[in-house]
């Protein structure tokens, strides 16, 4: 912890460029594909925000977005009396975290267990299995959720045979399977892929790091605690930033595809409100509301997650 | 740099340029066809581009449209995206979400193009023709289906129904079946005498499809046990004209309960409420599942071709209906007969459509009497032969080629969602269609539906329910439910009507304790304001006889 620290204030301090046209020209390049890049950025990012109006609007796609009558906090009122709305919320927000906490988790634990694998082809092999789930579609993962866990699936034919229970289980017709099957299905498809950044930052710790552990006496155990963990631990800092900001984006395609009339209470995610609502019903306004809604309790959570980080004097984003 | 900037600037207008050429709606090609592009909101299978007959059509006509269909999403998902979009393909058929283009205006208006186009015009009736007028006065679309020209001929029956499969009658010595109770001891003392089939599969006894909106399945069959036609979303009684609401009827709970209590003994398939529509499907095409609730259209074609790939049709696997009602002596409406026309969808062009004419002269040219044969019967000497008294006849090869799934795709091209004809040709011996064709159609069913048929003293599957004439003017009612949005209080109504009974129906079949689940439903369905929906459904149902009156 204390040489971590230490190597931390010898950043460089470079003295400020002056902005003058000799400047300019030296990094013409460069400035116009930042120029690009922020052209990109307001016309794919900002502009659609202008979109926001139809939120506050009786939107009529017949009429547009500059003939339809504005009806003010209309539509946000109905939004929040409808019980079905505040269910998705409740169904986004424990998905989002439980994903947030078990993937998380999983990741770290995965990257450190693989960093200590020996063997350098078997060491390869592993990461290279466990991340080609990440670039199969959510439709073949659900796919194959649907197949083992259905009522003459491997999972019930294991368990029967096990005598564990005697009547295979639906597990899609009980609403309390539902998180843990999403929970799981995330953490077998993006683990693998989670852990590569670690992997890269748990190579980038100095090897005299663990060295000098070794010859301060510790062991496997204590080198990963004293020395990898501290090691990633602005890694770690900065991704569960960007991740909390990301939890109200619990999912769409698995719990649509998952989903059934049985568990939909607990199944339905904001984006599912939102497509039901907005596109199918064709009620653009309230889907409208209910994306501002998921935009601005993300903005919040993600700036009380920085502020904290920042209390604590940990990495952060802004 | 400089080279590679210009290059990739080069290529991003390029790129550009193709997207708002993949905008255009129709294009001409080098062989001086019109391609129009048509989107239809239901399920369908897509044909070969070098389609055979689409060919041939596109020689005598001038056109080709290249249609697709809705995959993976429902009718309201996919029009939605549409609306969202903005840009619609030249022809759309909305399906259920028909009522949402309306209110975007998407539609060309087509009843001051009518006149020009005696086909079309002919098609409907003038009363018929302002049965399809929206509630601003125009037609937006034509209606495809059951419009019976001539002698009326039907043989299928395209609706709901329960169908058994025809080895369960054989066993039983083809009872006579009429209630409810009937039909499930049957099932049940034909799963106890034989638990597999001959290859030692299970046999599955029911199973309800309950996926999205193909939940009818499992959620209207109490309109029909009462001896009601389907309304779809109500049931009218005919005599004092009044809507009544067929969820919460005693016969409801009567055939939940019995749901409930086959659920409990084993009978209904318990993956039923969590199965895909694909599931079930595959699940009815190894000919395992006895019994069910659904509509032929939403089967028959994909089942029936796969059991006769697999020879399970002789083995007695394919399906009949039977008139089932809650108790005995009640006459049941499963079929109607005359054409029912659902004003609540068909087909429309799009304001994104810029060749209006093109467009309704190409249906007019479909309904000609010479490509309405082409597209339904084929070409001759191929596809079908011609008797020395006239009448069309298929060989059995010619059959089994009709029901090959490579053949249909590369070789016929049915034009399935535009306008089209049931009932007699205009050489009047003739049916429009090959299984409407009484000799044909009764040639061409298995060996096994054809004793059951005899057993019962029936020609047709329509037989096998009787026919009745349609109830009233109104008839059917769901082409307006279809159109309901949430613009409305009965259509907010209706929307979480549906929502709780996708959710709760299952719940009342699953139970353990049958009468709490189903109070517990009870309670919750109240809270979803189900009057708004009624009233506004008796409304609709006066507007529609005050409109007939006008006619008599």
């Amino acid at each position: 912890m204390a040489f971590l620290s230490k190597k931390k204030k010898q950043t460089v301090v470079e003295a400020p460029v002056k902005l003058s046209w000799k400047e300019v020209k030296k990094q013409k390049a460069l400035l116009i594909w930042s120029a690009v890049i922020v052209i990109y950025g307001v016309i794919f990012y900002y502009l659609p925000l202008g979109g926001w109006v139809m939120a506050f609007q009786d939107y009529k796609p017949k009429d547009g977005l500059f003939h339809s009558a504005f009806i003010g906090l209309e539509k946000f009122q109905q939004l929040f009396s409808d019980a079905t709305f505040l269910r998705v919320i409740r169904n986004t927000l424990a998905m989002g975290v439980i994903n947030l906490a078990v993937t998380f988790v999983a990741a770290i634990a995965f990257a450190i267990l693989l960093n200590e694998v020996r063997t350098k082809g078997g060491k390869k092999v592993v990461q290279t299995i466990s991340y080609l789930p990440h670039f199969l579609s959510w439709i073949i993962v659900t796919g194959i959720l649907h197949d083992m866990l259905s009522g003459t699936g491997i999972v019930n034919e294991i368990l029967v045979n096990l005598n564990i229970i005697d009547q295979p289980i639906n597990f899609f017709a009980h609403k309390q399977y539902f998180w843990p099957i999403v929970a799981f299905a995330n953490v077998w498809k993006e683990t693998g892929w989670n852990a590569i950044i670690y992997l890269a930052a748990i190579t980038s710790i100095d090897p005299s790091l663990y060295e000098a552990a070794s010859i301060d006496g510790a062991g496997r155990w204590a080198k990963i605690k004293n020395v990898t963990l501290p090691g990633i631990r602005p890694t770690i800092m900065i991704l569960l930033l960007m991740n909390v900001g990301n939890v109200l984006n619990a999912g769409f395609e698995i719990q649509y595809l998952l989903g059934n009339g049985l568990v939909q209470s607990v199944s339905q995610t904001i984006d599912i409100y939102v497509l039901n609502w907005g596109i199918s019903q064709g009620d653009f306004s309230l889907g409208t509301a209910a994306g501002i809604f998921k935009s601005v309790v993300s903005i919040i959570l993600i700036v009380i997650a920085n502020q904290i980080a920042k209390h604590n004097g940990d990495e952060r984003l802004f | 740099m400089k080279k590679k900037c210009a290059a990739g600037m080069i290529l991003a207008g390029v790129m550009a340029v193709s997207l708002l050429g993949g905008c255009s709606g129709e294009s001409k090609n080098e062989d001086g066809v019109k391609e129009f592009t048509a989107f239809f909101a239901v399920p369908g299978s897509e044909i070969n581009d070098d389609n055979e007959i689409q060919q041939i059509i596109a020689e005598k006509t001038g056109v080709r449209v290249k249609e697709t269909w809705l995959t993976g999403q429902t009718a309201s998902e996919a029009v939605g995206t549409l609306i969202a979009g903005g840009e619609y393909p030249d022809f759309i058929d909305g399906g259920d979400a028909a009522g949402q283009l309306y209110e975007a205006g998407a539609f060309v208006p087509l009843d001051e193009y009518l006149d020009d186009y005696p086909n079309i015009k002919n098609y409907y009736t003038e009363e018929e023709w302002d049965k399809l007028r929206q509630d601003d006065g125009h037609i937006y679309w034509i209606n495809q289906f059951q419009n019976i020209k001539g002698e009326e001929k039907s043989t299928t029956h395209n609706d709901e129904a329960f169908w058994i499969q025809t080895r369960v009658l054989e066993w039983a010595g083809y009872p006579e079946v009429h209630t409810l109770d009937q039909y499930f001891d049957l099932l049940e003392s034909y799963v106890e005498a034989n638990p597999t089939m001959e290859d030692g599969t299970e046999n599955i006894a029911y199973t309800i499809l309950c996926e999205d909106w193909r939940y009818y399945c499992l959620e209207n069959a109490p309109q029909f046990l009462d001896g009601y036609p389907n309304d779809g979303s109500v049931i009218v009684d005919p005599e004092e004209l009044k809507i009544i609401d067929y969820n919460t009827t005693p016969t409801a709970k009567r055939y939940f309960e019995k749901l409930n209590d086959e659920y409990q003994k084993g009978i209904v398939d318990p993956e039923s409420f969590t199965q895909t529509y694909d599931e079930y499907i595959a699940k009815l095409s190894t000919g395992r599942v006895l019994g069910m609730v659904d509509q032929w259209w939403n089967f028959a074609y994909s089942v029936n071709d796969s059991l006769k790939q697999q020879g399970l049709d002789e083995k007695g696997c394919s399906y009949v209906p039977l008139p089932i009602t809650i108790d005995e002596g009640i006459r049941n409406q499963w079929h109607n007969s005359g054409g029912v026309l659902n004003v609540g969808s068909g087909l429309g062009i799009s304001t994104s459509c810029d060749d209006v004419e093109g467009a309704l002269q190409f249906i007019d040219d479909l309904l000609s009497q010479e490509i309405h044969d082409l597209r339904f019967w084929g070409v001759e000497g191929t596809d079908y032969e011609v008797g020395d008294d006239g009448l069309f006849y298929r060989t059995e090869e010619q059959r089994t080629q009709a029901a090959d799934t490579a053949y249909k795709a590369s070789h016929i091209c049915t034009y399935s969602y535009f306008p089209q004809y049931n009932g007699t040709s205009d050489d009047g011996i003739n049916a429009m269609k090959p299984e409407e064709q009484p000799g044909e159609f009764f040639d061409s069913l298995n060996s096994a539906v054809q004793r059951c048929f005899e057993a019962y003293g029936c020609e047709t599957y329509v037989d096998m329910l009787g026919t009745n004439e349609a109830p009233g003017p109104w008839y059917p009612m769901y082409s307006y439910s279809n159109t309901m949005t949430t613009s409305t209080p009965g259509g907010v109504a209706w929307t979480k009507m549906g929502e709780i009974k996708h959710e709760y129906l299952p719940r009342v079949v699953m139970a353990p304790d049958f009468e709490e689940a189903w109070d517990e439903y009870m309670d919750v369905y109240e809270d979803c304001d189900p009057q708004a929906f009624l009233d506004e459904m008796q409304a609709e149902l006066d507007r529609r006889i005050e409109e007939a009156a006008k006619y008599e």
